[in-house]
């Protein structure tokens, strides 16, 4: 099935790759004000004490990103969503409003939808994250991504992200949601499109695919 | 957003200790702050953000001394599934429910739903474009500026840092203010245990009394005897990821005692007297019912913007009430 130009299954792998390319952990670590390399972060928190006492000192996080410990060196500042794509280069997740009133940067932390514009990333040590990317790459949710490629869910695909891991998230929760619950957990998510109604029949689709699937392998 | 440093206090001490530093500030799912600190719309902007998810014990709901006992961190979504909650005030389950969307709402803390700031347009403005009253600045901009989402009940006059007198109209948007306060419920902080009806004040950066240092530990709600009866309404002009216009709660004890509060309309979350006094040891009719709803906004002082919240109190609550009659 082609989309945008890419077919499914090279969008699919280029999510695999993005998943292994992510660098879970940096090699070096230097200092983002003089460039001076160190060993490890608490050499590098020694560094600030000493030299750099007034600025904002990084620090360290572990997460669980799309099955991948990472050990990440962050600004305290930054979101989750930032951490995802400048540290982590996953791209999946969207910023919109960044204000958590759109849903396109909607990931999976702890089971639950987050809005990942909308949570400290120096907040999420030892959670995990799932993002649309770790979505794609399970052949599990293939029939959900071939649903919405279907119904043609999407115009420019922006939020499209933010539906799919909500709508993941949903099904996660109540593997037969009715039309009804759809529409509840995807009340979060904008789209400026209008492409509401795909979704619920994507969705359902999809669902019913799945638990014929389901049927067939037992 | 611009950097600051932040903590992960491990106790309440830690967290209070740090607080009381000037230029730190409190965090709980921070859906409410970042957002203030994305548009920097205060005068100052904070050296130190303390994240308060990290102190262990403050999520639990249980059944204590005759009291339903949420702490300050339990999440909306949470609440809004809870067993205890659904079985003893399930109207706070169901106010939980409506609020904001599903993601918000599972990062979402009912301390954090409490004491967040105004949502007013010129107080949220980009980079403290209007140094409003509530800033410590001169005036209310809303006061004489578009103020249709605002106070029906006139603006609320407080002192500022300097002692000076300063009026703000703004209405507090703490969706879980109403149930709590018809439900009776209680403020536990760090300091003092406040009914929930003083917790609130209209002060610079602030929508309660807490000082600085003081947090938020655990709201207490008295269990309802038998046959209590509740109702929440809410009114918004989008079904999700919207702040209600208004939104009520009732509560009608087995002895026609009723409660019943309103949120959306006055700078602070207001109990109907009028409207409790004349329903007091009365069986509803719809006659009453319509009264109540009259009572309830008869001392209102609508601008000339916003006189259609009167119309939204009057009608939900007799719909309300007459949707509790037996």
């Amino acid at each position: 099935m082609k989309t945008a130009g890419i077919s499914l299954a090279d969008a699919c792998a280029q999510a695999q790759a993005r998943i292994e390319k992510m660098p879970t952990r940096q090699k070096t670590v230097t200092c983002p004000l003089c460039g001076e390399p160190f060993l490890s972060f608490g050499d590098l928190t020694a560094h600030y004490l000493a030299v750099h006492p007034e600025a904002v000192a990084p620090v360290e996080v572990r997460m669980t990103v799309n099955g991948r410990d990472c050990c990440l060196i962050i600004e305290p500042q930054m979101t989750l969503k930032e951490v995802l794509q400048f540290h982590l280069g996953l791209t999946g997740a969207k910023q919109m409003c960044d204000r958590g009133q759109c849903g396109s940067c909607t990931v999976i932390m702890d089971g639950k939808p987050t809005l990942s514009c909308n949570v400290l990333a120096a907040d999420c040590g030892g959670k995990t994250v799932e993002t649309v990317e770790g979505i794609a790459v399970q052949p599990k949710w293939r029939p959900l991504i071939d649903a919405y490629c279907k119904w043609d869910a999407m115009q420019c695909g922006y939020c499209t992200p933010g539906f799919l891991v909500a709508a993941k998230c949903l099904l996660d929760r109540n593997p037969h949601p009715t039309e009804e619950d759809i529409k509840e957990a995807l009340s979060g998510n904008i789209c400026i499109c209008g492409t509401y109604p795909r979704h619920s029949q994507a969705i359902l689709e999809a669902v019913s695919y799945m638990v014929k699937g389901g049927e067939q392998n037992a | 957003m611009r950097p600051f440093n932040h903590l992960n206090p491990a106790t309440l001490e830690e967290a209070a200790e740090a607080l009381r530093q000037p230029g730190s500030v409190a965090m709980a799912g921070g859906g409410d702050l970042l957002g203030a600190l994305k548009d920097d719309i205060a005068r100052e902007y904070p050296k130190l953000v303390v994240n308060l998810k990290s102190i262990p014990g403050l999520d639990r709901t249980e059944v204590r001394d005759g009291a339903l006992c949420i702490g300050a961190l339990c999440l909306l979504g949470d609440l809004s599934r809870n067993e205890l909650v659904l079985q003893y005030a399930p109207m706070l389950a169901e106010a939980a429910g409506k609020c904001a969307s599903p993601a918000l709402r599972e990062n979402s803390s009912i301390g954090g739903n409490l004491c967040q700031l105004p949502r007013c347009w010129y107080f949220r403005k980009l980079n403290n474009r209007f140094d409003c009253a509530r800033k410590g600045g001169e005036r209310c901009f809303a006061l004489s500026g578009d103020n249709r989402y605002h106070s029906v009940f006139g603006p609320a006059v407080f002192e500022n840092c300097d002692g000076k007198k300063r009026a703000c109209i703004a209405v507090n948007q703490a969706e879980l203010a109403p149930p709590l306060m018809a439900l009776g419920a209680e403020i536990v902080t760090t300091l003092r245990t406040l009914p929930v009806g003083e917790f609130f004040g209209v002060r610079v950066m602030s929508t309660t009394v807490l000082e600085p240092g003081e947090l938020l530990t655990e709201i207490r709600i008295p269990l309802p005897e038998a046959g209590t009866k509740m109702r929440y309404k809410r009114f918004s002009f989008r079904k999700s990821i919207d702040f209600p216009v208004v939104n009520l709660a009732i509560v009608k004890t087995p002895e026609n005692e009723y409660r019943v509060a309103l949120g959306g309309v006055a700078p602070m979350p207001i109990r109907a007297e009028a409207a409790e006094e004349l329903l007091r040891g009365k069986e509803l009719t719809p006659e009453l019912a319509e009264a109540a709803g009259r009572a309830a906004v008869r001392d209102a002082k609508p601008t000339e913007a916003n006189a259609y919240k009167l119309q939204l109190v009057k009608t939900l609550l007799k719909r309300e009430l007459i949707s509790m009659m037996d």
